[in-house]
């Protein structure tokens, strides 16, 4: 089981990040540049997801089909998306692909041609995609929970606002690279087949002899003035469902009782025999989806609870959900925390078998904690939660100041 | 990686695929049944079963089998498809008896009137959530209408008039008839004894009782056929485009699988170039669907209701110049790699190899390593290409679509 990591500071700052893994012939990889969402100036709300398409529209000496073509001709399997707080861009491949990929990558965050009239292509398509969320009520109903949980900006849509993606220019957007485009403050990261000294010689060769500027983050101001919080949203649709989305606040990854809150949420829904998928589905026959997760932002973290229901079933559904949140701190069972604690446990082993979601997972531990977690170390501090140390986290941090939004064809009232 | 495979005397074959090196282990039961089994009377019921199975057995209640899966932790689930129902579970090697011993039983399920009465709330909450799902209800409505009375064009969910005329007396004929053990495949893959396994299955899975099983095979009508409908509150219009392709049992579906890149991958592709890098649509993407005796290429695109008919201008110029000037050798490469790669990467895990080993023998009774899919990728040359072209023609395809109001 591989449990060493590796880790390298390049001269620029960047850091590097391997977890090797013996049993794949493939090695996944990913660059976290710190242009997410939430780290946009004021108004230029989708200017990430139109930076990640532009960039990839010519780059260094190839023109975009050029470079499209190079990458195909590698087998890359493309992978990448705008967060919070960064936008990843990378893939999974053959492991012998891999320099020969990274060279291309380079020139894609170093040298990204930025031509107008793509430009002009790619922000069509943002617009676009933002568009067509509203034929995709249950991503739309999660994206705006975001919005109205997080204190701004963190909460900013991750898709965009049409109306200040109309009005974006080229320049701006040149400009929110040159000044997010930190090496400093990138995180790369690796998993799977690989040579490490051999990446870091690579790596050093192709981004330290950049000129790319120090980081000009202007920090974004928080607002949160509680006036966004502990509101109900509707959003009038004509579709055959209430979409239904709820979210309360709870601990930080980083907080001493991240784990217990991650087994808590685990009671309320990890499997089938959890809380929410018991009363809601199994006992009712409300839903056919309905679960909720813990989620969280590098500054704050919160259960998030999804459920899609036909309209008359709708308040009912709202009520069953927010009646299993509220009792949770009420009690809870030996069998109920065993069955949480091997559902934790199990899940993250399983993911450690892909190359992809272990090069996610250790570049998000370092941005979030500044380190990277082992396996047992996560396998270990699940093991020491228990009902006494879960229950008292919650009687400590209640689920209460709930945010409700809804999109479909009928409100509900939460009480 | 070593293979396995027995055949019990009522005719359930085992097989598994033994990779000591893997952390974890699937497992899994591919039954040989799905919507294209159903009448018209009956339509949805496959689905509606899958769900039924996790109902419990004589012995079992609801809870008891939720509690029981929760326990080992396994990431399972079920799905149903046109024409298979697969029930899988990926789980730690320690945990693999307890949970194979489960699934062998839900097998056997009680199949409760009571049960089956609250689950049909389930069952059409699902149906309405796919109606909230255009990009999914497309694909759905344009098989129905490529297929026409075809069993294929059975819906996999039903409708909520089908589900609410059917019965559990239905329910458990269709059962008996279909979950038959010569009409199902145990399988198994990634870290674990094949010795010890076959111990669990055989003695339990021995006393289910094999059935005269059959699926009529027969040619697909397909066509030009095209419809519309629309619907108020969407703003984007959903079009999906299908036509004829080599079935799951045809060697040519390799060669079918470069073509779908070709034309419809999510990048690089032909359709990205002309529709989606123009940013005249968001969605053109092409999916091979290789079913039983049939197949198809479906495309989906999606883009805005004043970009429809250039969109559609486009895709036509895209197949006319196929079927005239075929593809390059550049294009082929490329496709080959991303195909390659992506074989590579899914199959890293056991639950990628538990599907291509339950379904290669659900189609053609056949096991094939990964190393025989990567020749047979690497095999197919351009004349193989532009003979599927010429076969079946993709231009030659049924439209459907789902957008806002024209006059709005």
């Amino acid at each position: 089981m591989a449990e060493n990591f590796d880790k390298h500071s390049l001269k620029n700052g960047m850091v590097v990040l391997g977890e090797p893994m013996e049993s794949v012939g493939s090695v996944a990889f990913g660059f976290m540049l710190p242009a997410g969402a939430a780290l946009l100036p004021e108004g230029c709300c989708g200017a990430s997801n139109v930076i990640l398409d532009w960039i990839f529209r010519g780059a260094g000496d190839k023109t975009s089909r050029q470079l499209s073509d190079a990458l195909d001709g590698l087998g890359i399997h493309r992978a990448g998306g705008v967060g919070s707080s960064r936008i990843v861009i990378g893939g999974a491949l053959e492991a012998s692909n891999l320099a020969q990929g990274l060279d291309l990558y380079a020139d894609i965050i170093l040298k990204p041609s930025l031509e107008q009239e793509q430009f002009e292509l790619a922000r069509q398509l943002a617009i676009d995609g933002a568009h067509s969320l509203d034929d995709e009520p249950r991503q739309k109903v999660i994206l705006k929970l975001r919005e109205q949980f997080y204190p701004s900006p963190l909460g900013r849509s991750t898709v965009g606002e049409i109306d200040e993606l109309k009005i974006l220019t080229a320049e701006k957007t040149k400009q929110i690279i040159e000044n997010k485009f930190s090496l400093s403050d990138t995180i790369f990261s690796v998993a799977g087949k690989y040579d490490f000294e051999s990446i870091c010689r690579q790596m050093e060769d192709l981004f330290a002899t950049s000129n790319h500027s120090e980081t000009k983050d202007e920090k974004q101001e928080m607002r949160d003035d509680g006036q966004t919080r502990n509101k109900y949203l509707h959003i009038d649709n004509d579709g055959a469902q209430v979409h239904i989305g709820l979210m309360t606040e709870t601990v930080k990854p980083t907080d001493e009782d991240y784990y217990n809150a991650r087994v808590a949420v685990e009671v309320l829904s990890g499997g089938m025999s959890a809380r929410l998928f018991t009363e809601v589905r199994e006992k009712r026959g409300l839903c056919y989806a309905v679960d909720a997760r813990y989620h969280s932002l590098k500054e704050a973290a919160g259960v998030m609870c999804y459920a899609g229901t036909t309209p008359e079933k709708a308040q009912e559904t709202l009520d069953v959900i927010i009646g299993e949140f509220k009792r949770l701190c009420e009690g809870i069972s030996e069998a109920e925390i065993e069955r949480a604690k091997v559902g934790l446990k199990s899940a993250s082993i399983l993911q450690s078998e892909s190359s992809s979601s272990r090069a996610g997972a250790i570049g998000s531990d370092y941005y979030v904690l500044g380190r990277v977690r082992s396996l047992d170390e996560i396998k270990n501090r699940i093991e020491q939660t228990t009902v006494d140390s879960v229950l008292g986290f919650l009687q400590n941090n209640k689920f209460k100041d709930l945010t409700v939004v809804t999109i479909g064809p009928r409100q509900v009232t939460v009480k | 990686m070593e293979f396995k495979k027995k055949t019990l005397s009522n005719g359930l074959d085992l097989i598994g695929e033994v990779n000591k090196a893997s952390k974890s282990a699937a497992v899994g039961f591919f039954v040989k049944t799905g919507s294209r089994d159903e009448t018209k009377q009956i339509n949805g019921v496959s689905h509606f079963l899958e769900h039924m199975l996790f109902k419990g057995t004589d012995k079992l209640s609801v809870f008891e089998v939720n509690e029981a899966f929760d326990k080992t932790g396994a990431e399972f689930n079920a799905g149903t498809s046109w024409e298979n129902t697969v029930y899988y579970a990926a789980v730690l090697p320690e945990y693999l008896e307890e949970v194979t011993n489960l699934w062998i039983e839900l097998m056997r399920p009680a199949l409760r009137d009571e049960d089956f009465n609250l689950e049909k709330n389930v069952i059409k909450e699902e149906i309405a959530m796919y109606r909230d799902t255009p990009s999914f209800d497309v694909i759905d409505k344009c098989q129905s209408l490529y297929f026409g009375e075809h069993p294929c064009g059975n819906s996999v969910l039903g409708s909520e008039e089908s589900i609410d005329g059917l019965t559990a007396e239905q329910m458990r004929e269709y059962f008996t008839n279909r979950y038959a053990p010569n009409n199902i495949v145990f399988a198994c893959a990634g870290n674990f004894d094949w010795e010890q396994t076959c111990s669990l299955v055989e003695s339990p899975c021995n006393q289910w009782q094999s059935q005269q099983v059959e699926r009529k095979l027969s040619e697909a009508p397909g066509g030009r056929k095209k419809k519309r409908i629309e619907k108020a509150n969407l703003v984007r219009e959903h079009i999906c485009l299908m036509s004829a392709a080599p079935s799951a049992q045809d060697e040519a579906r390799f060669a079918a699988s470069l073509l779908s890149v070709i034309v419809g991958d999510s990048v690089g592709s032909r359709f990205y170039w002309e529709l989606v890098d123009k940013a005249l649509a968001e969605v053109a993407v092409t999916h091979l669907s290789p079913m039983d005796g049939v197949g198809v290429f479906y495309n989906r695109i999606c883009c805005s209701k004043e970009n429809v008919s250039t969109v559609l201008g486009i895709v036509e110029d895209i197949f006319q110049s196929l079927s005239k000037n075929g593809i390059t050798e550049d294009e082929l490469r490329k496709a080959k790699n991303k195909i390659l790669s992506k074989l590579v990467l899914d199959n890293e895990l056991p639950m990628g190899r538990l599907n291509s080993l339950g379904s290669n023998w659900i189609y053609s009774r056949q096991y094939r390593t990964i190393e025989d899919d990567i020749s047979a990728i690497r095999a197919v040359t351009i004349d193989d290409v532009h003979s599927i072209i010429g076969r079946y023609n993709p231009g030659e395809f049924t439209q459907f679509s789902i957008g806002p109001a024209k006059t709005s």
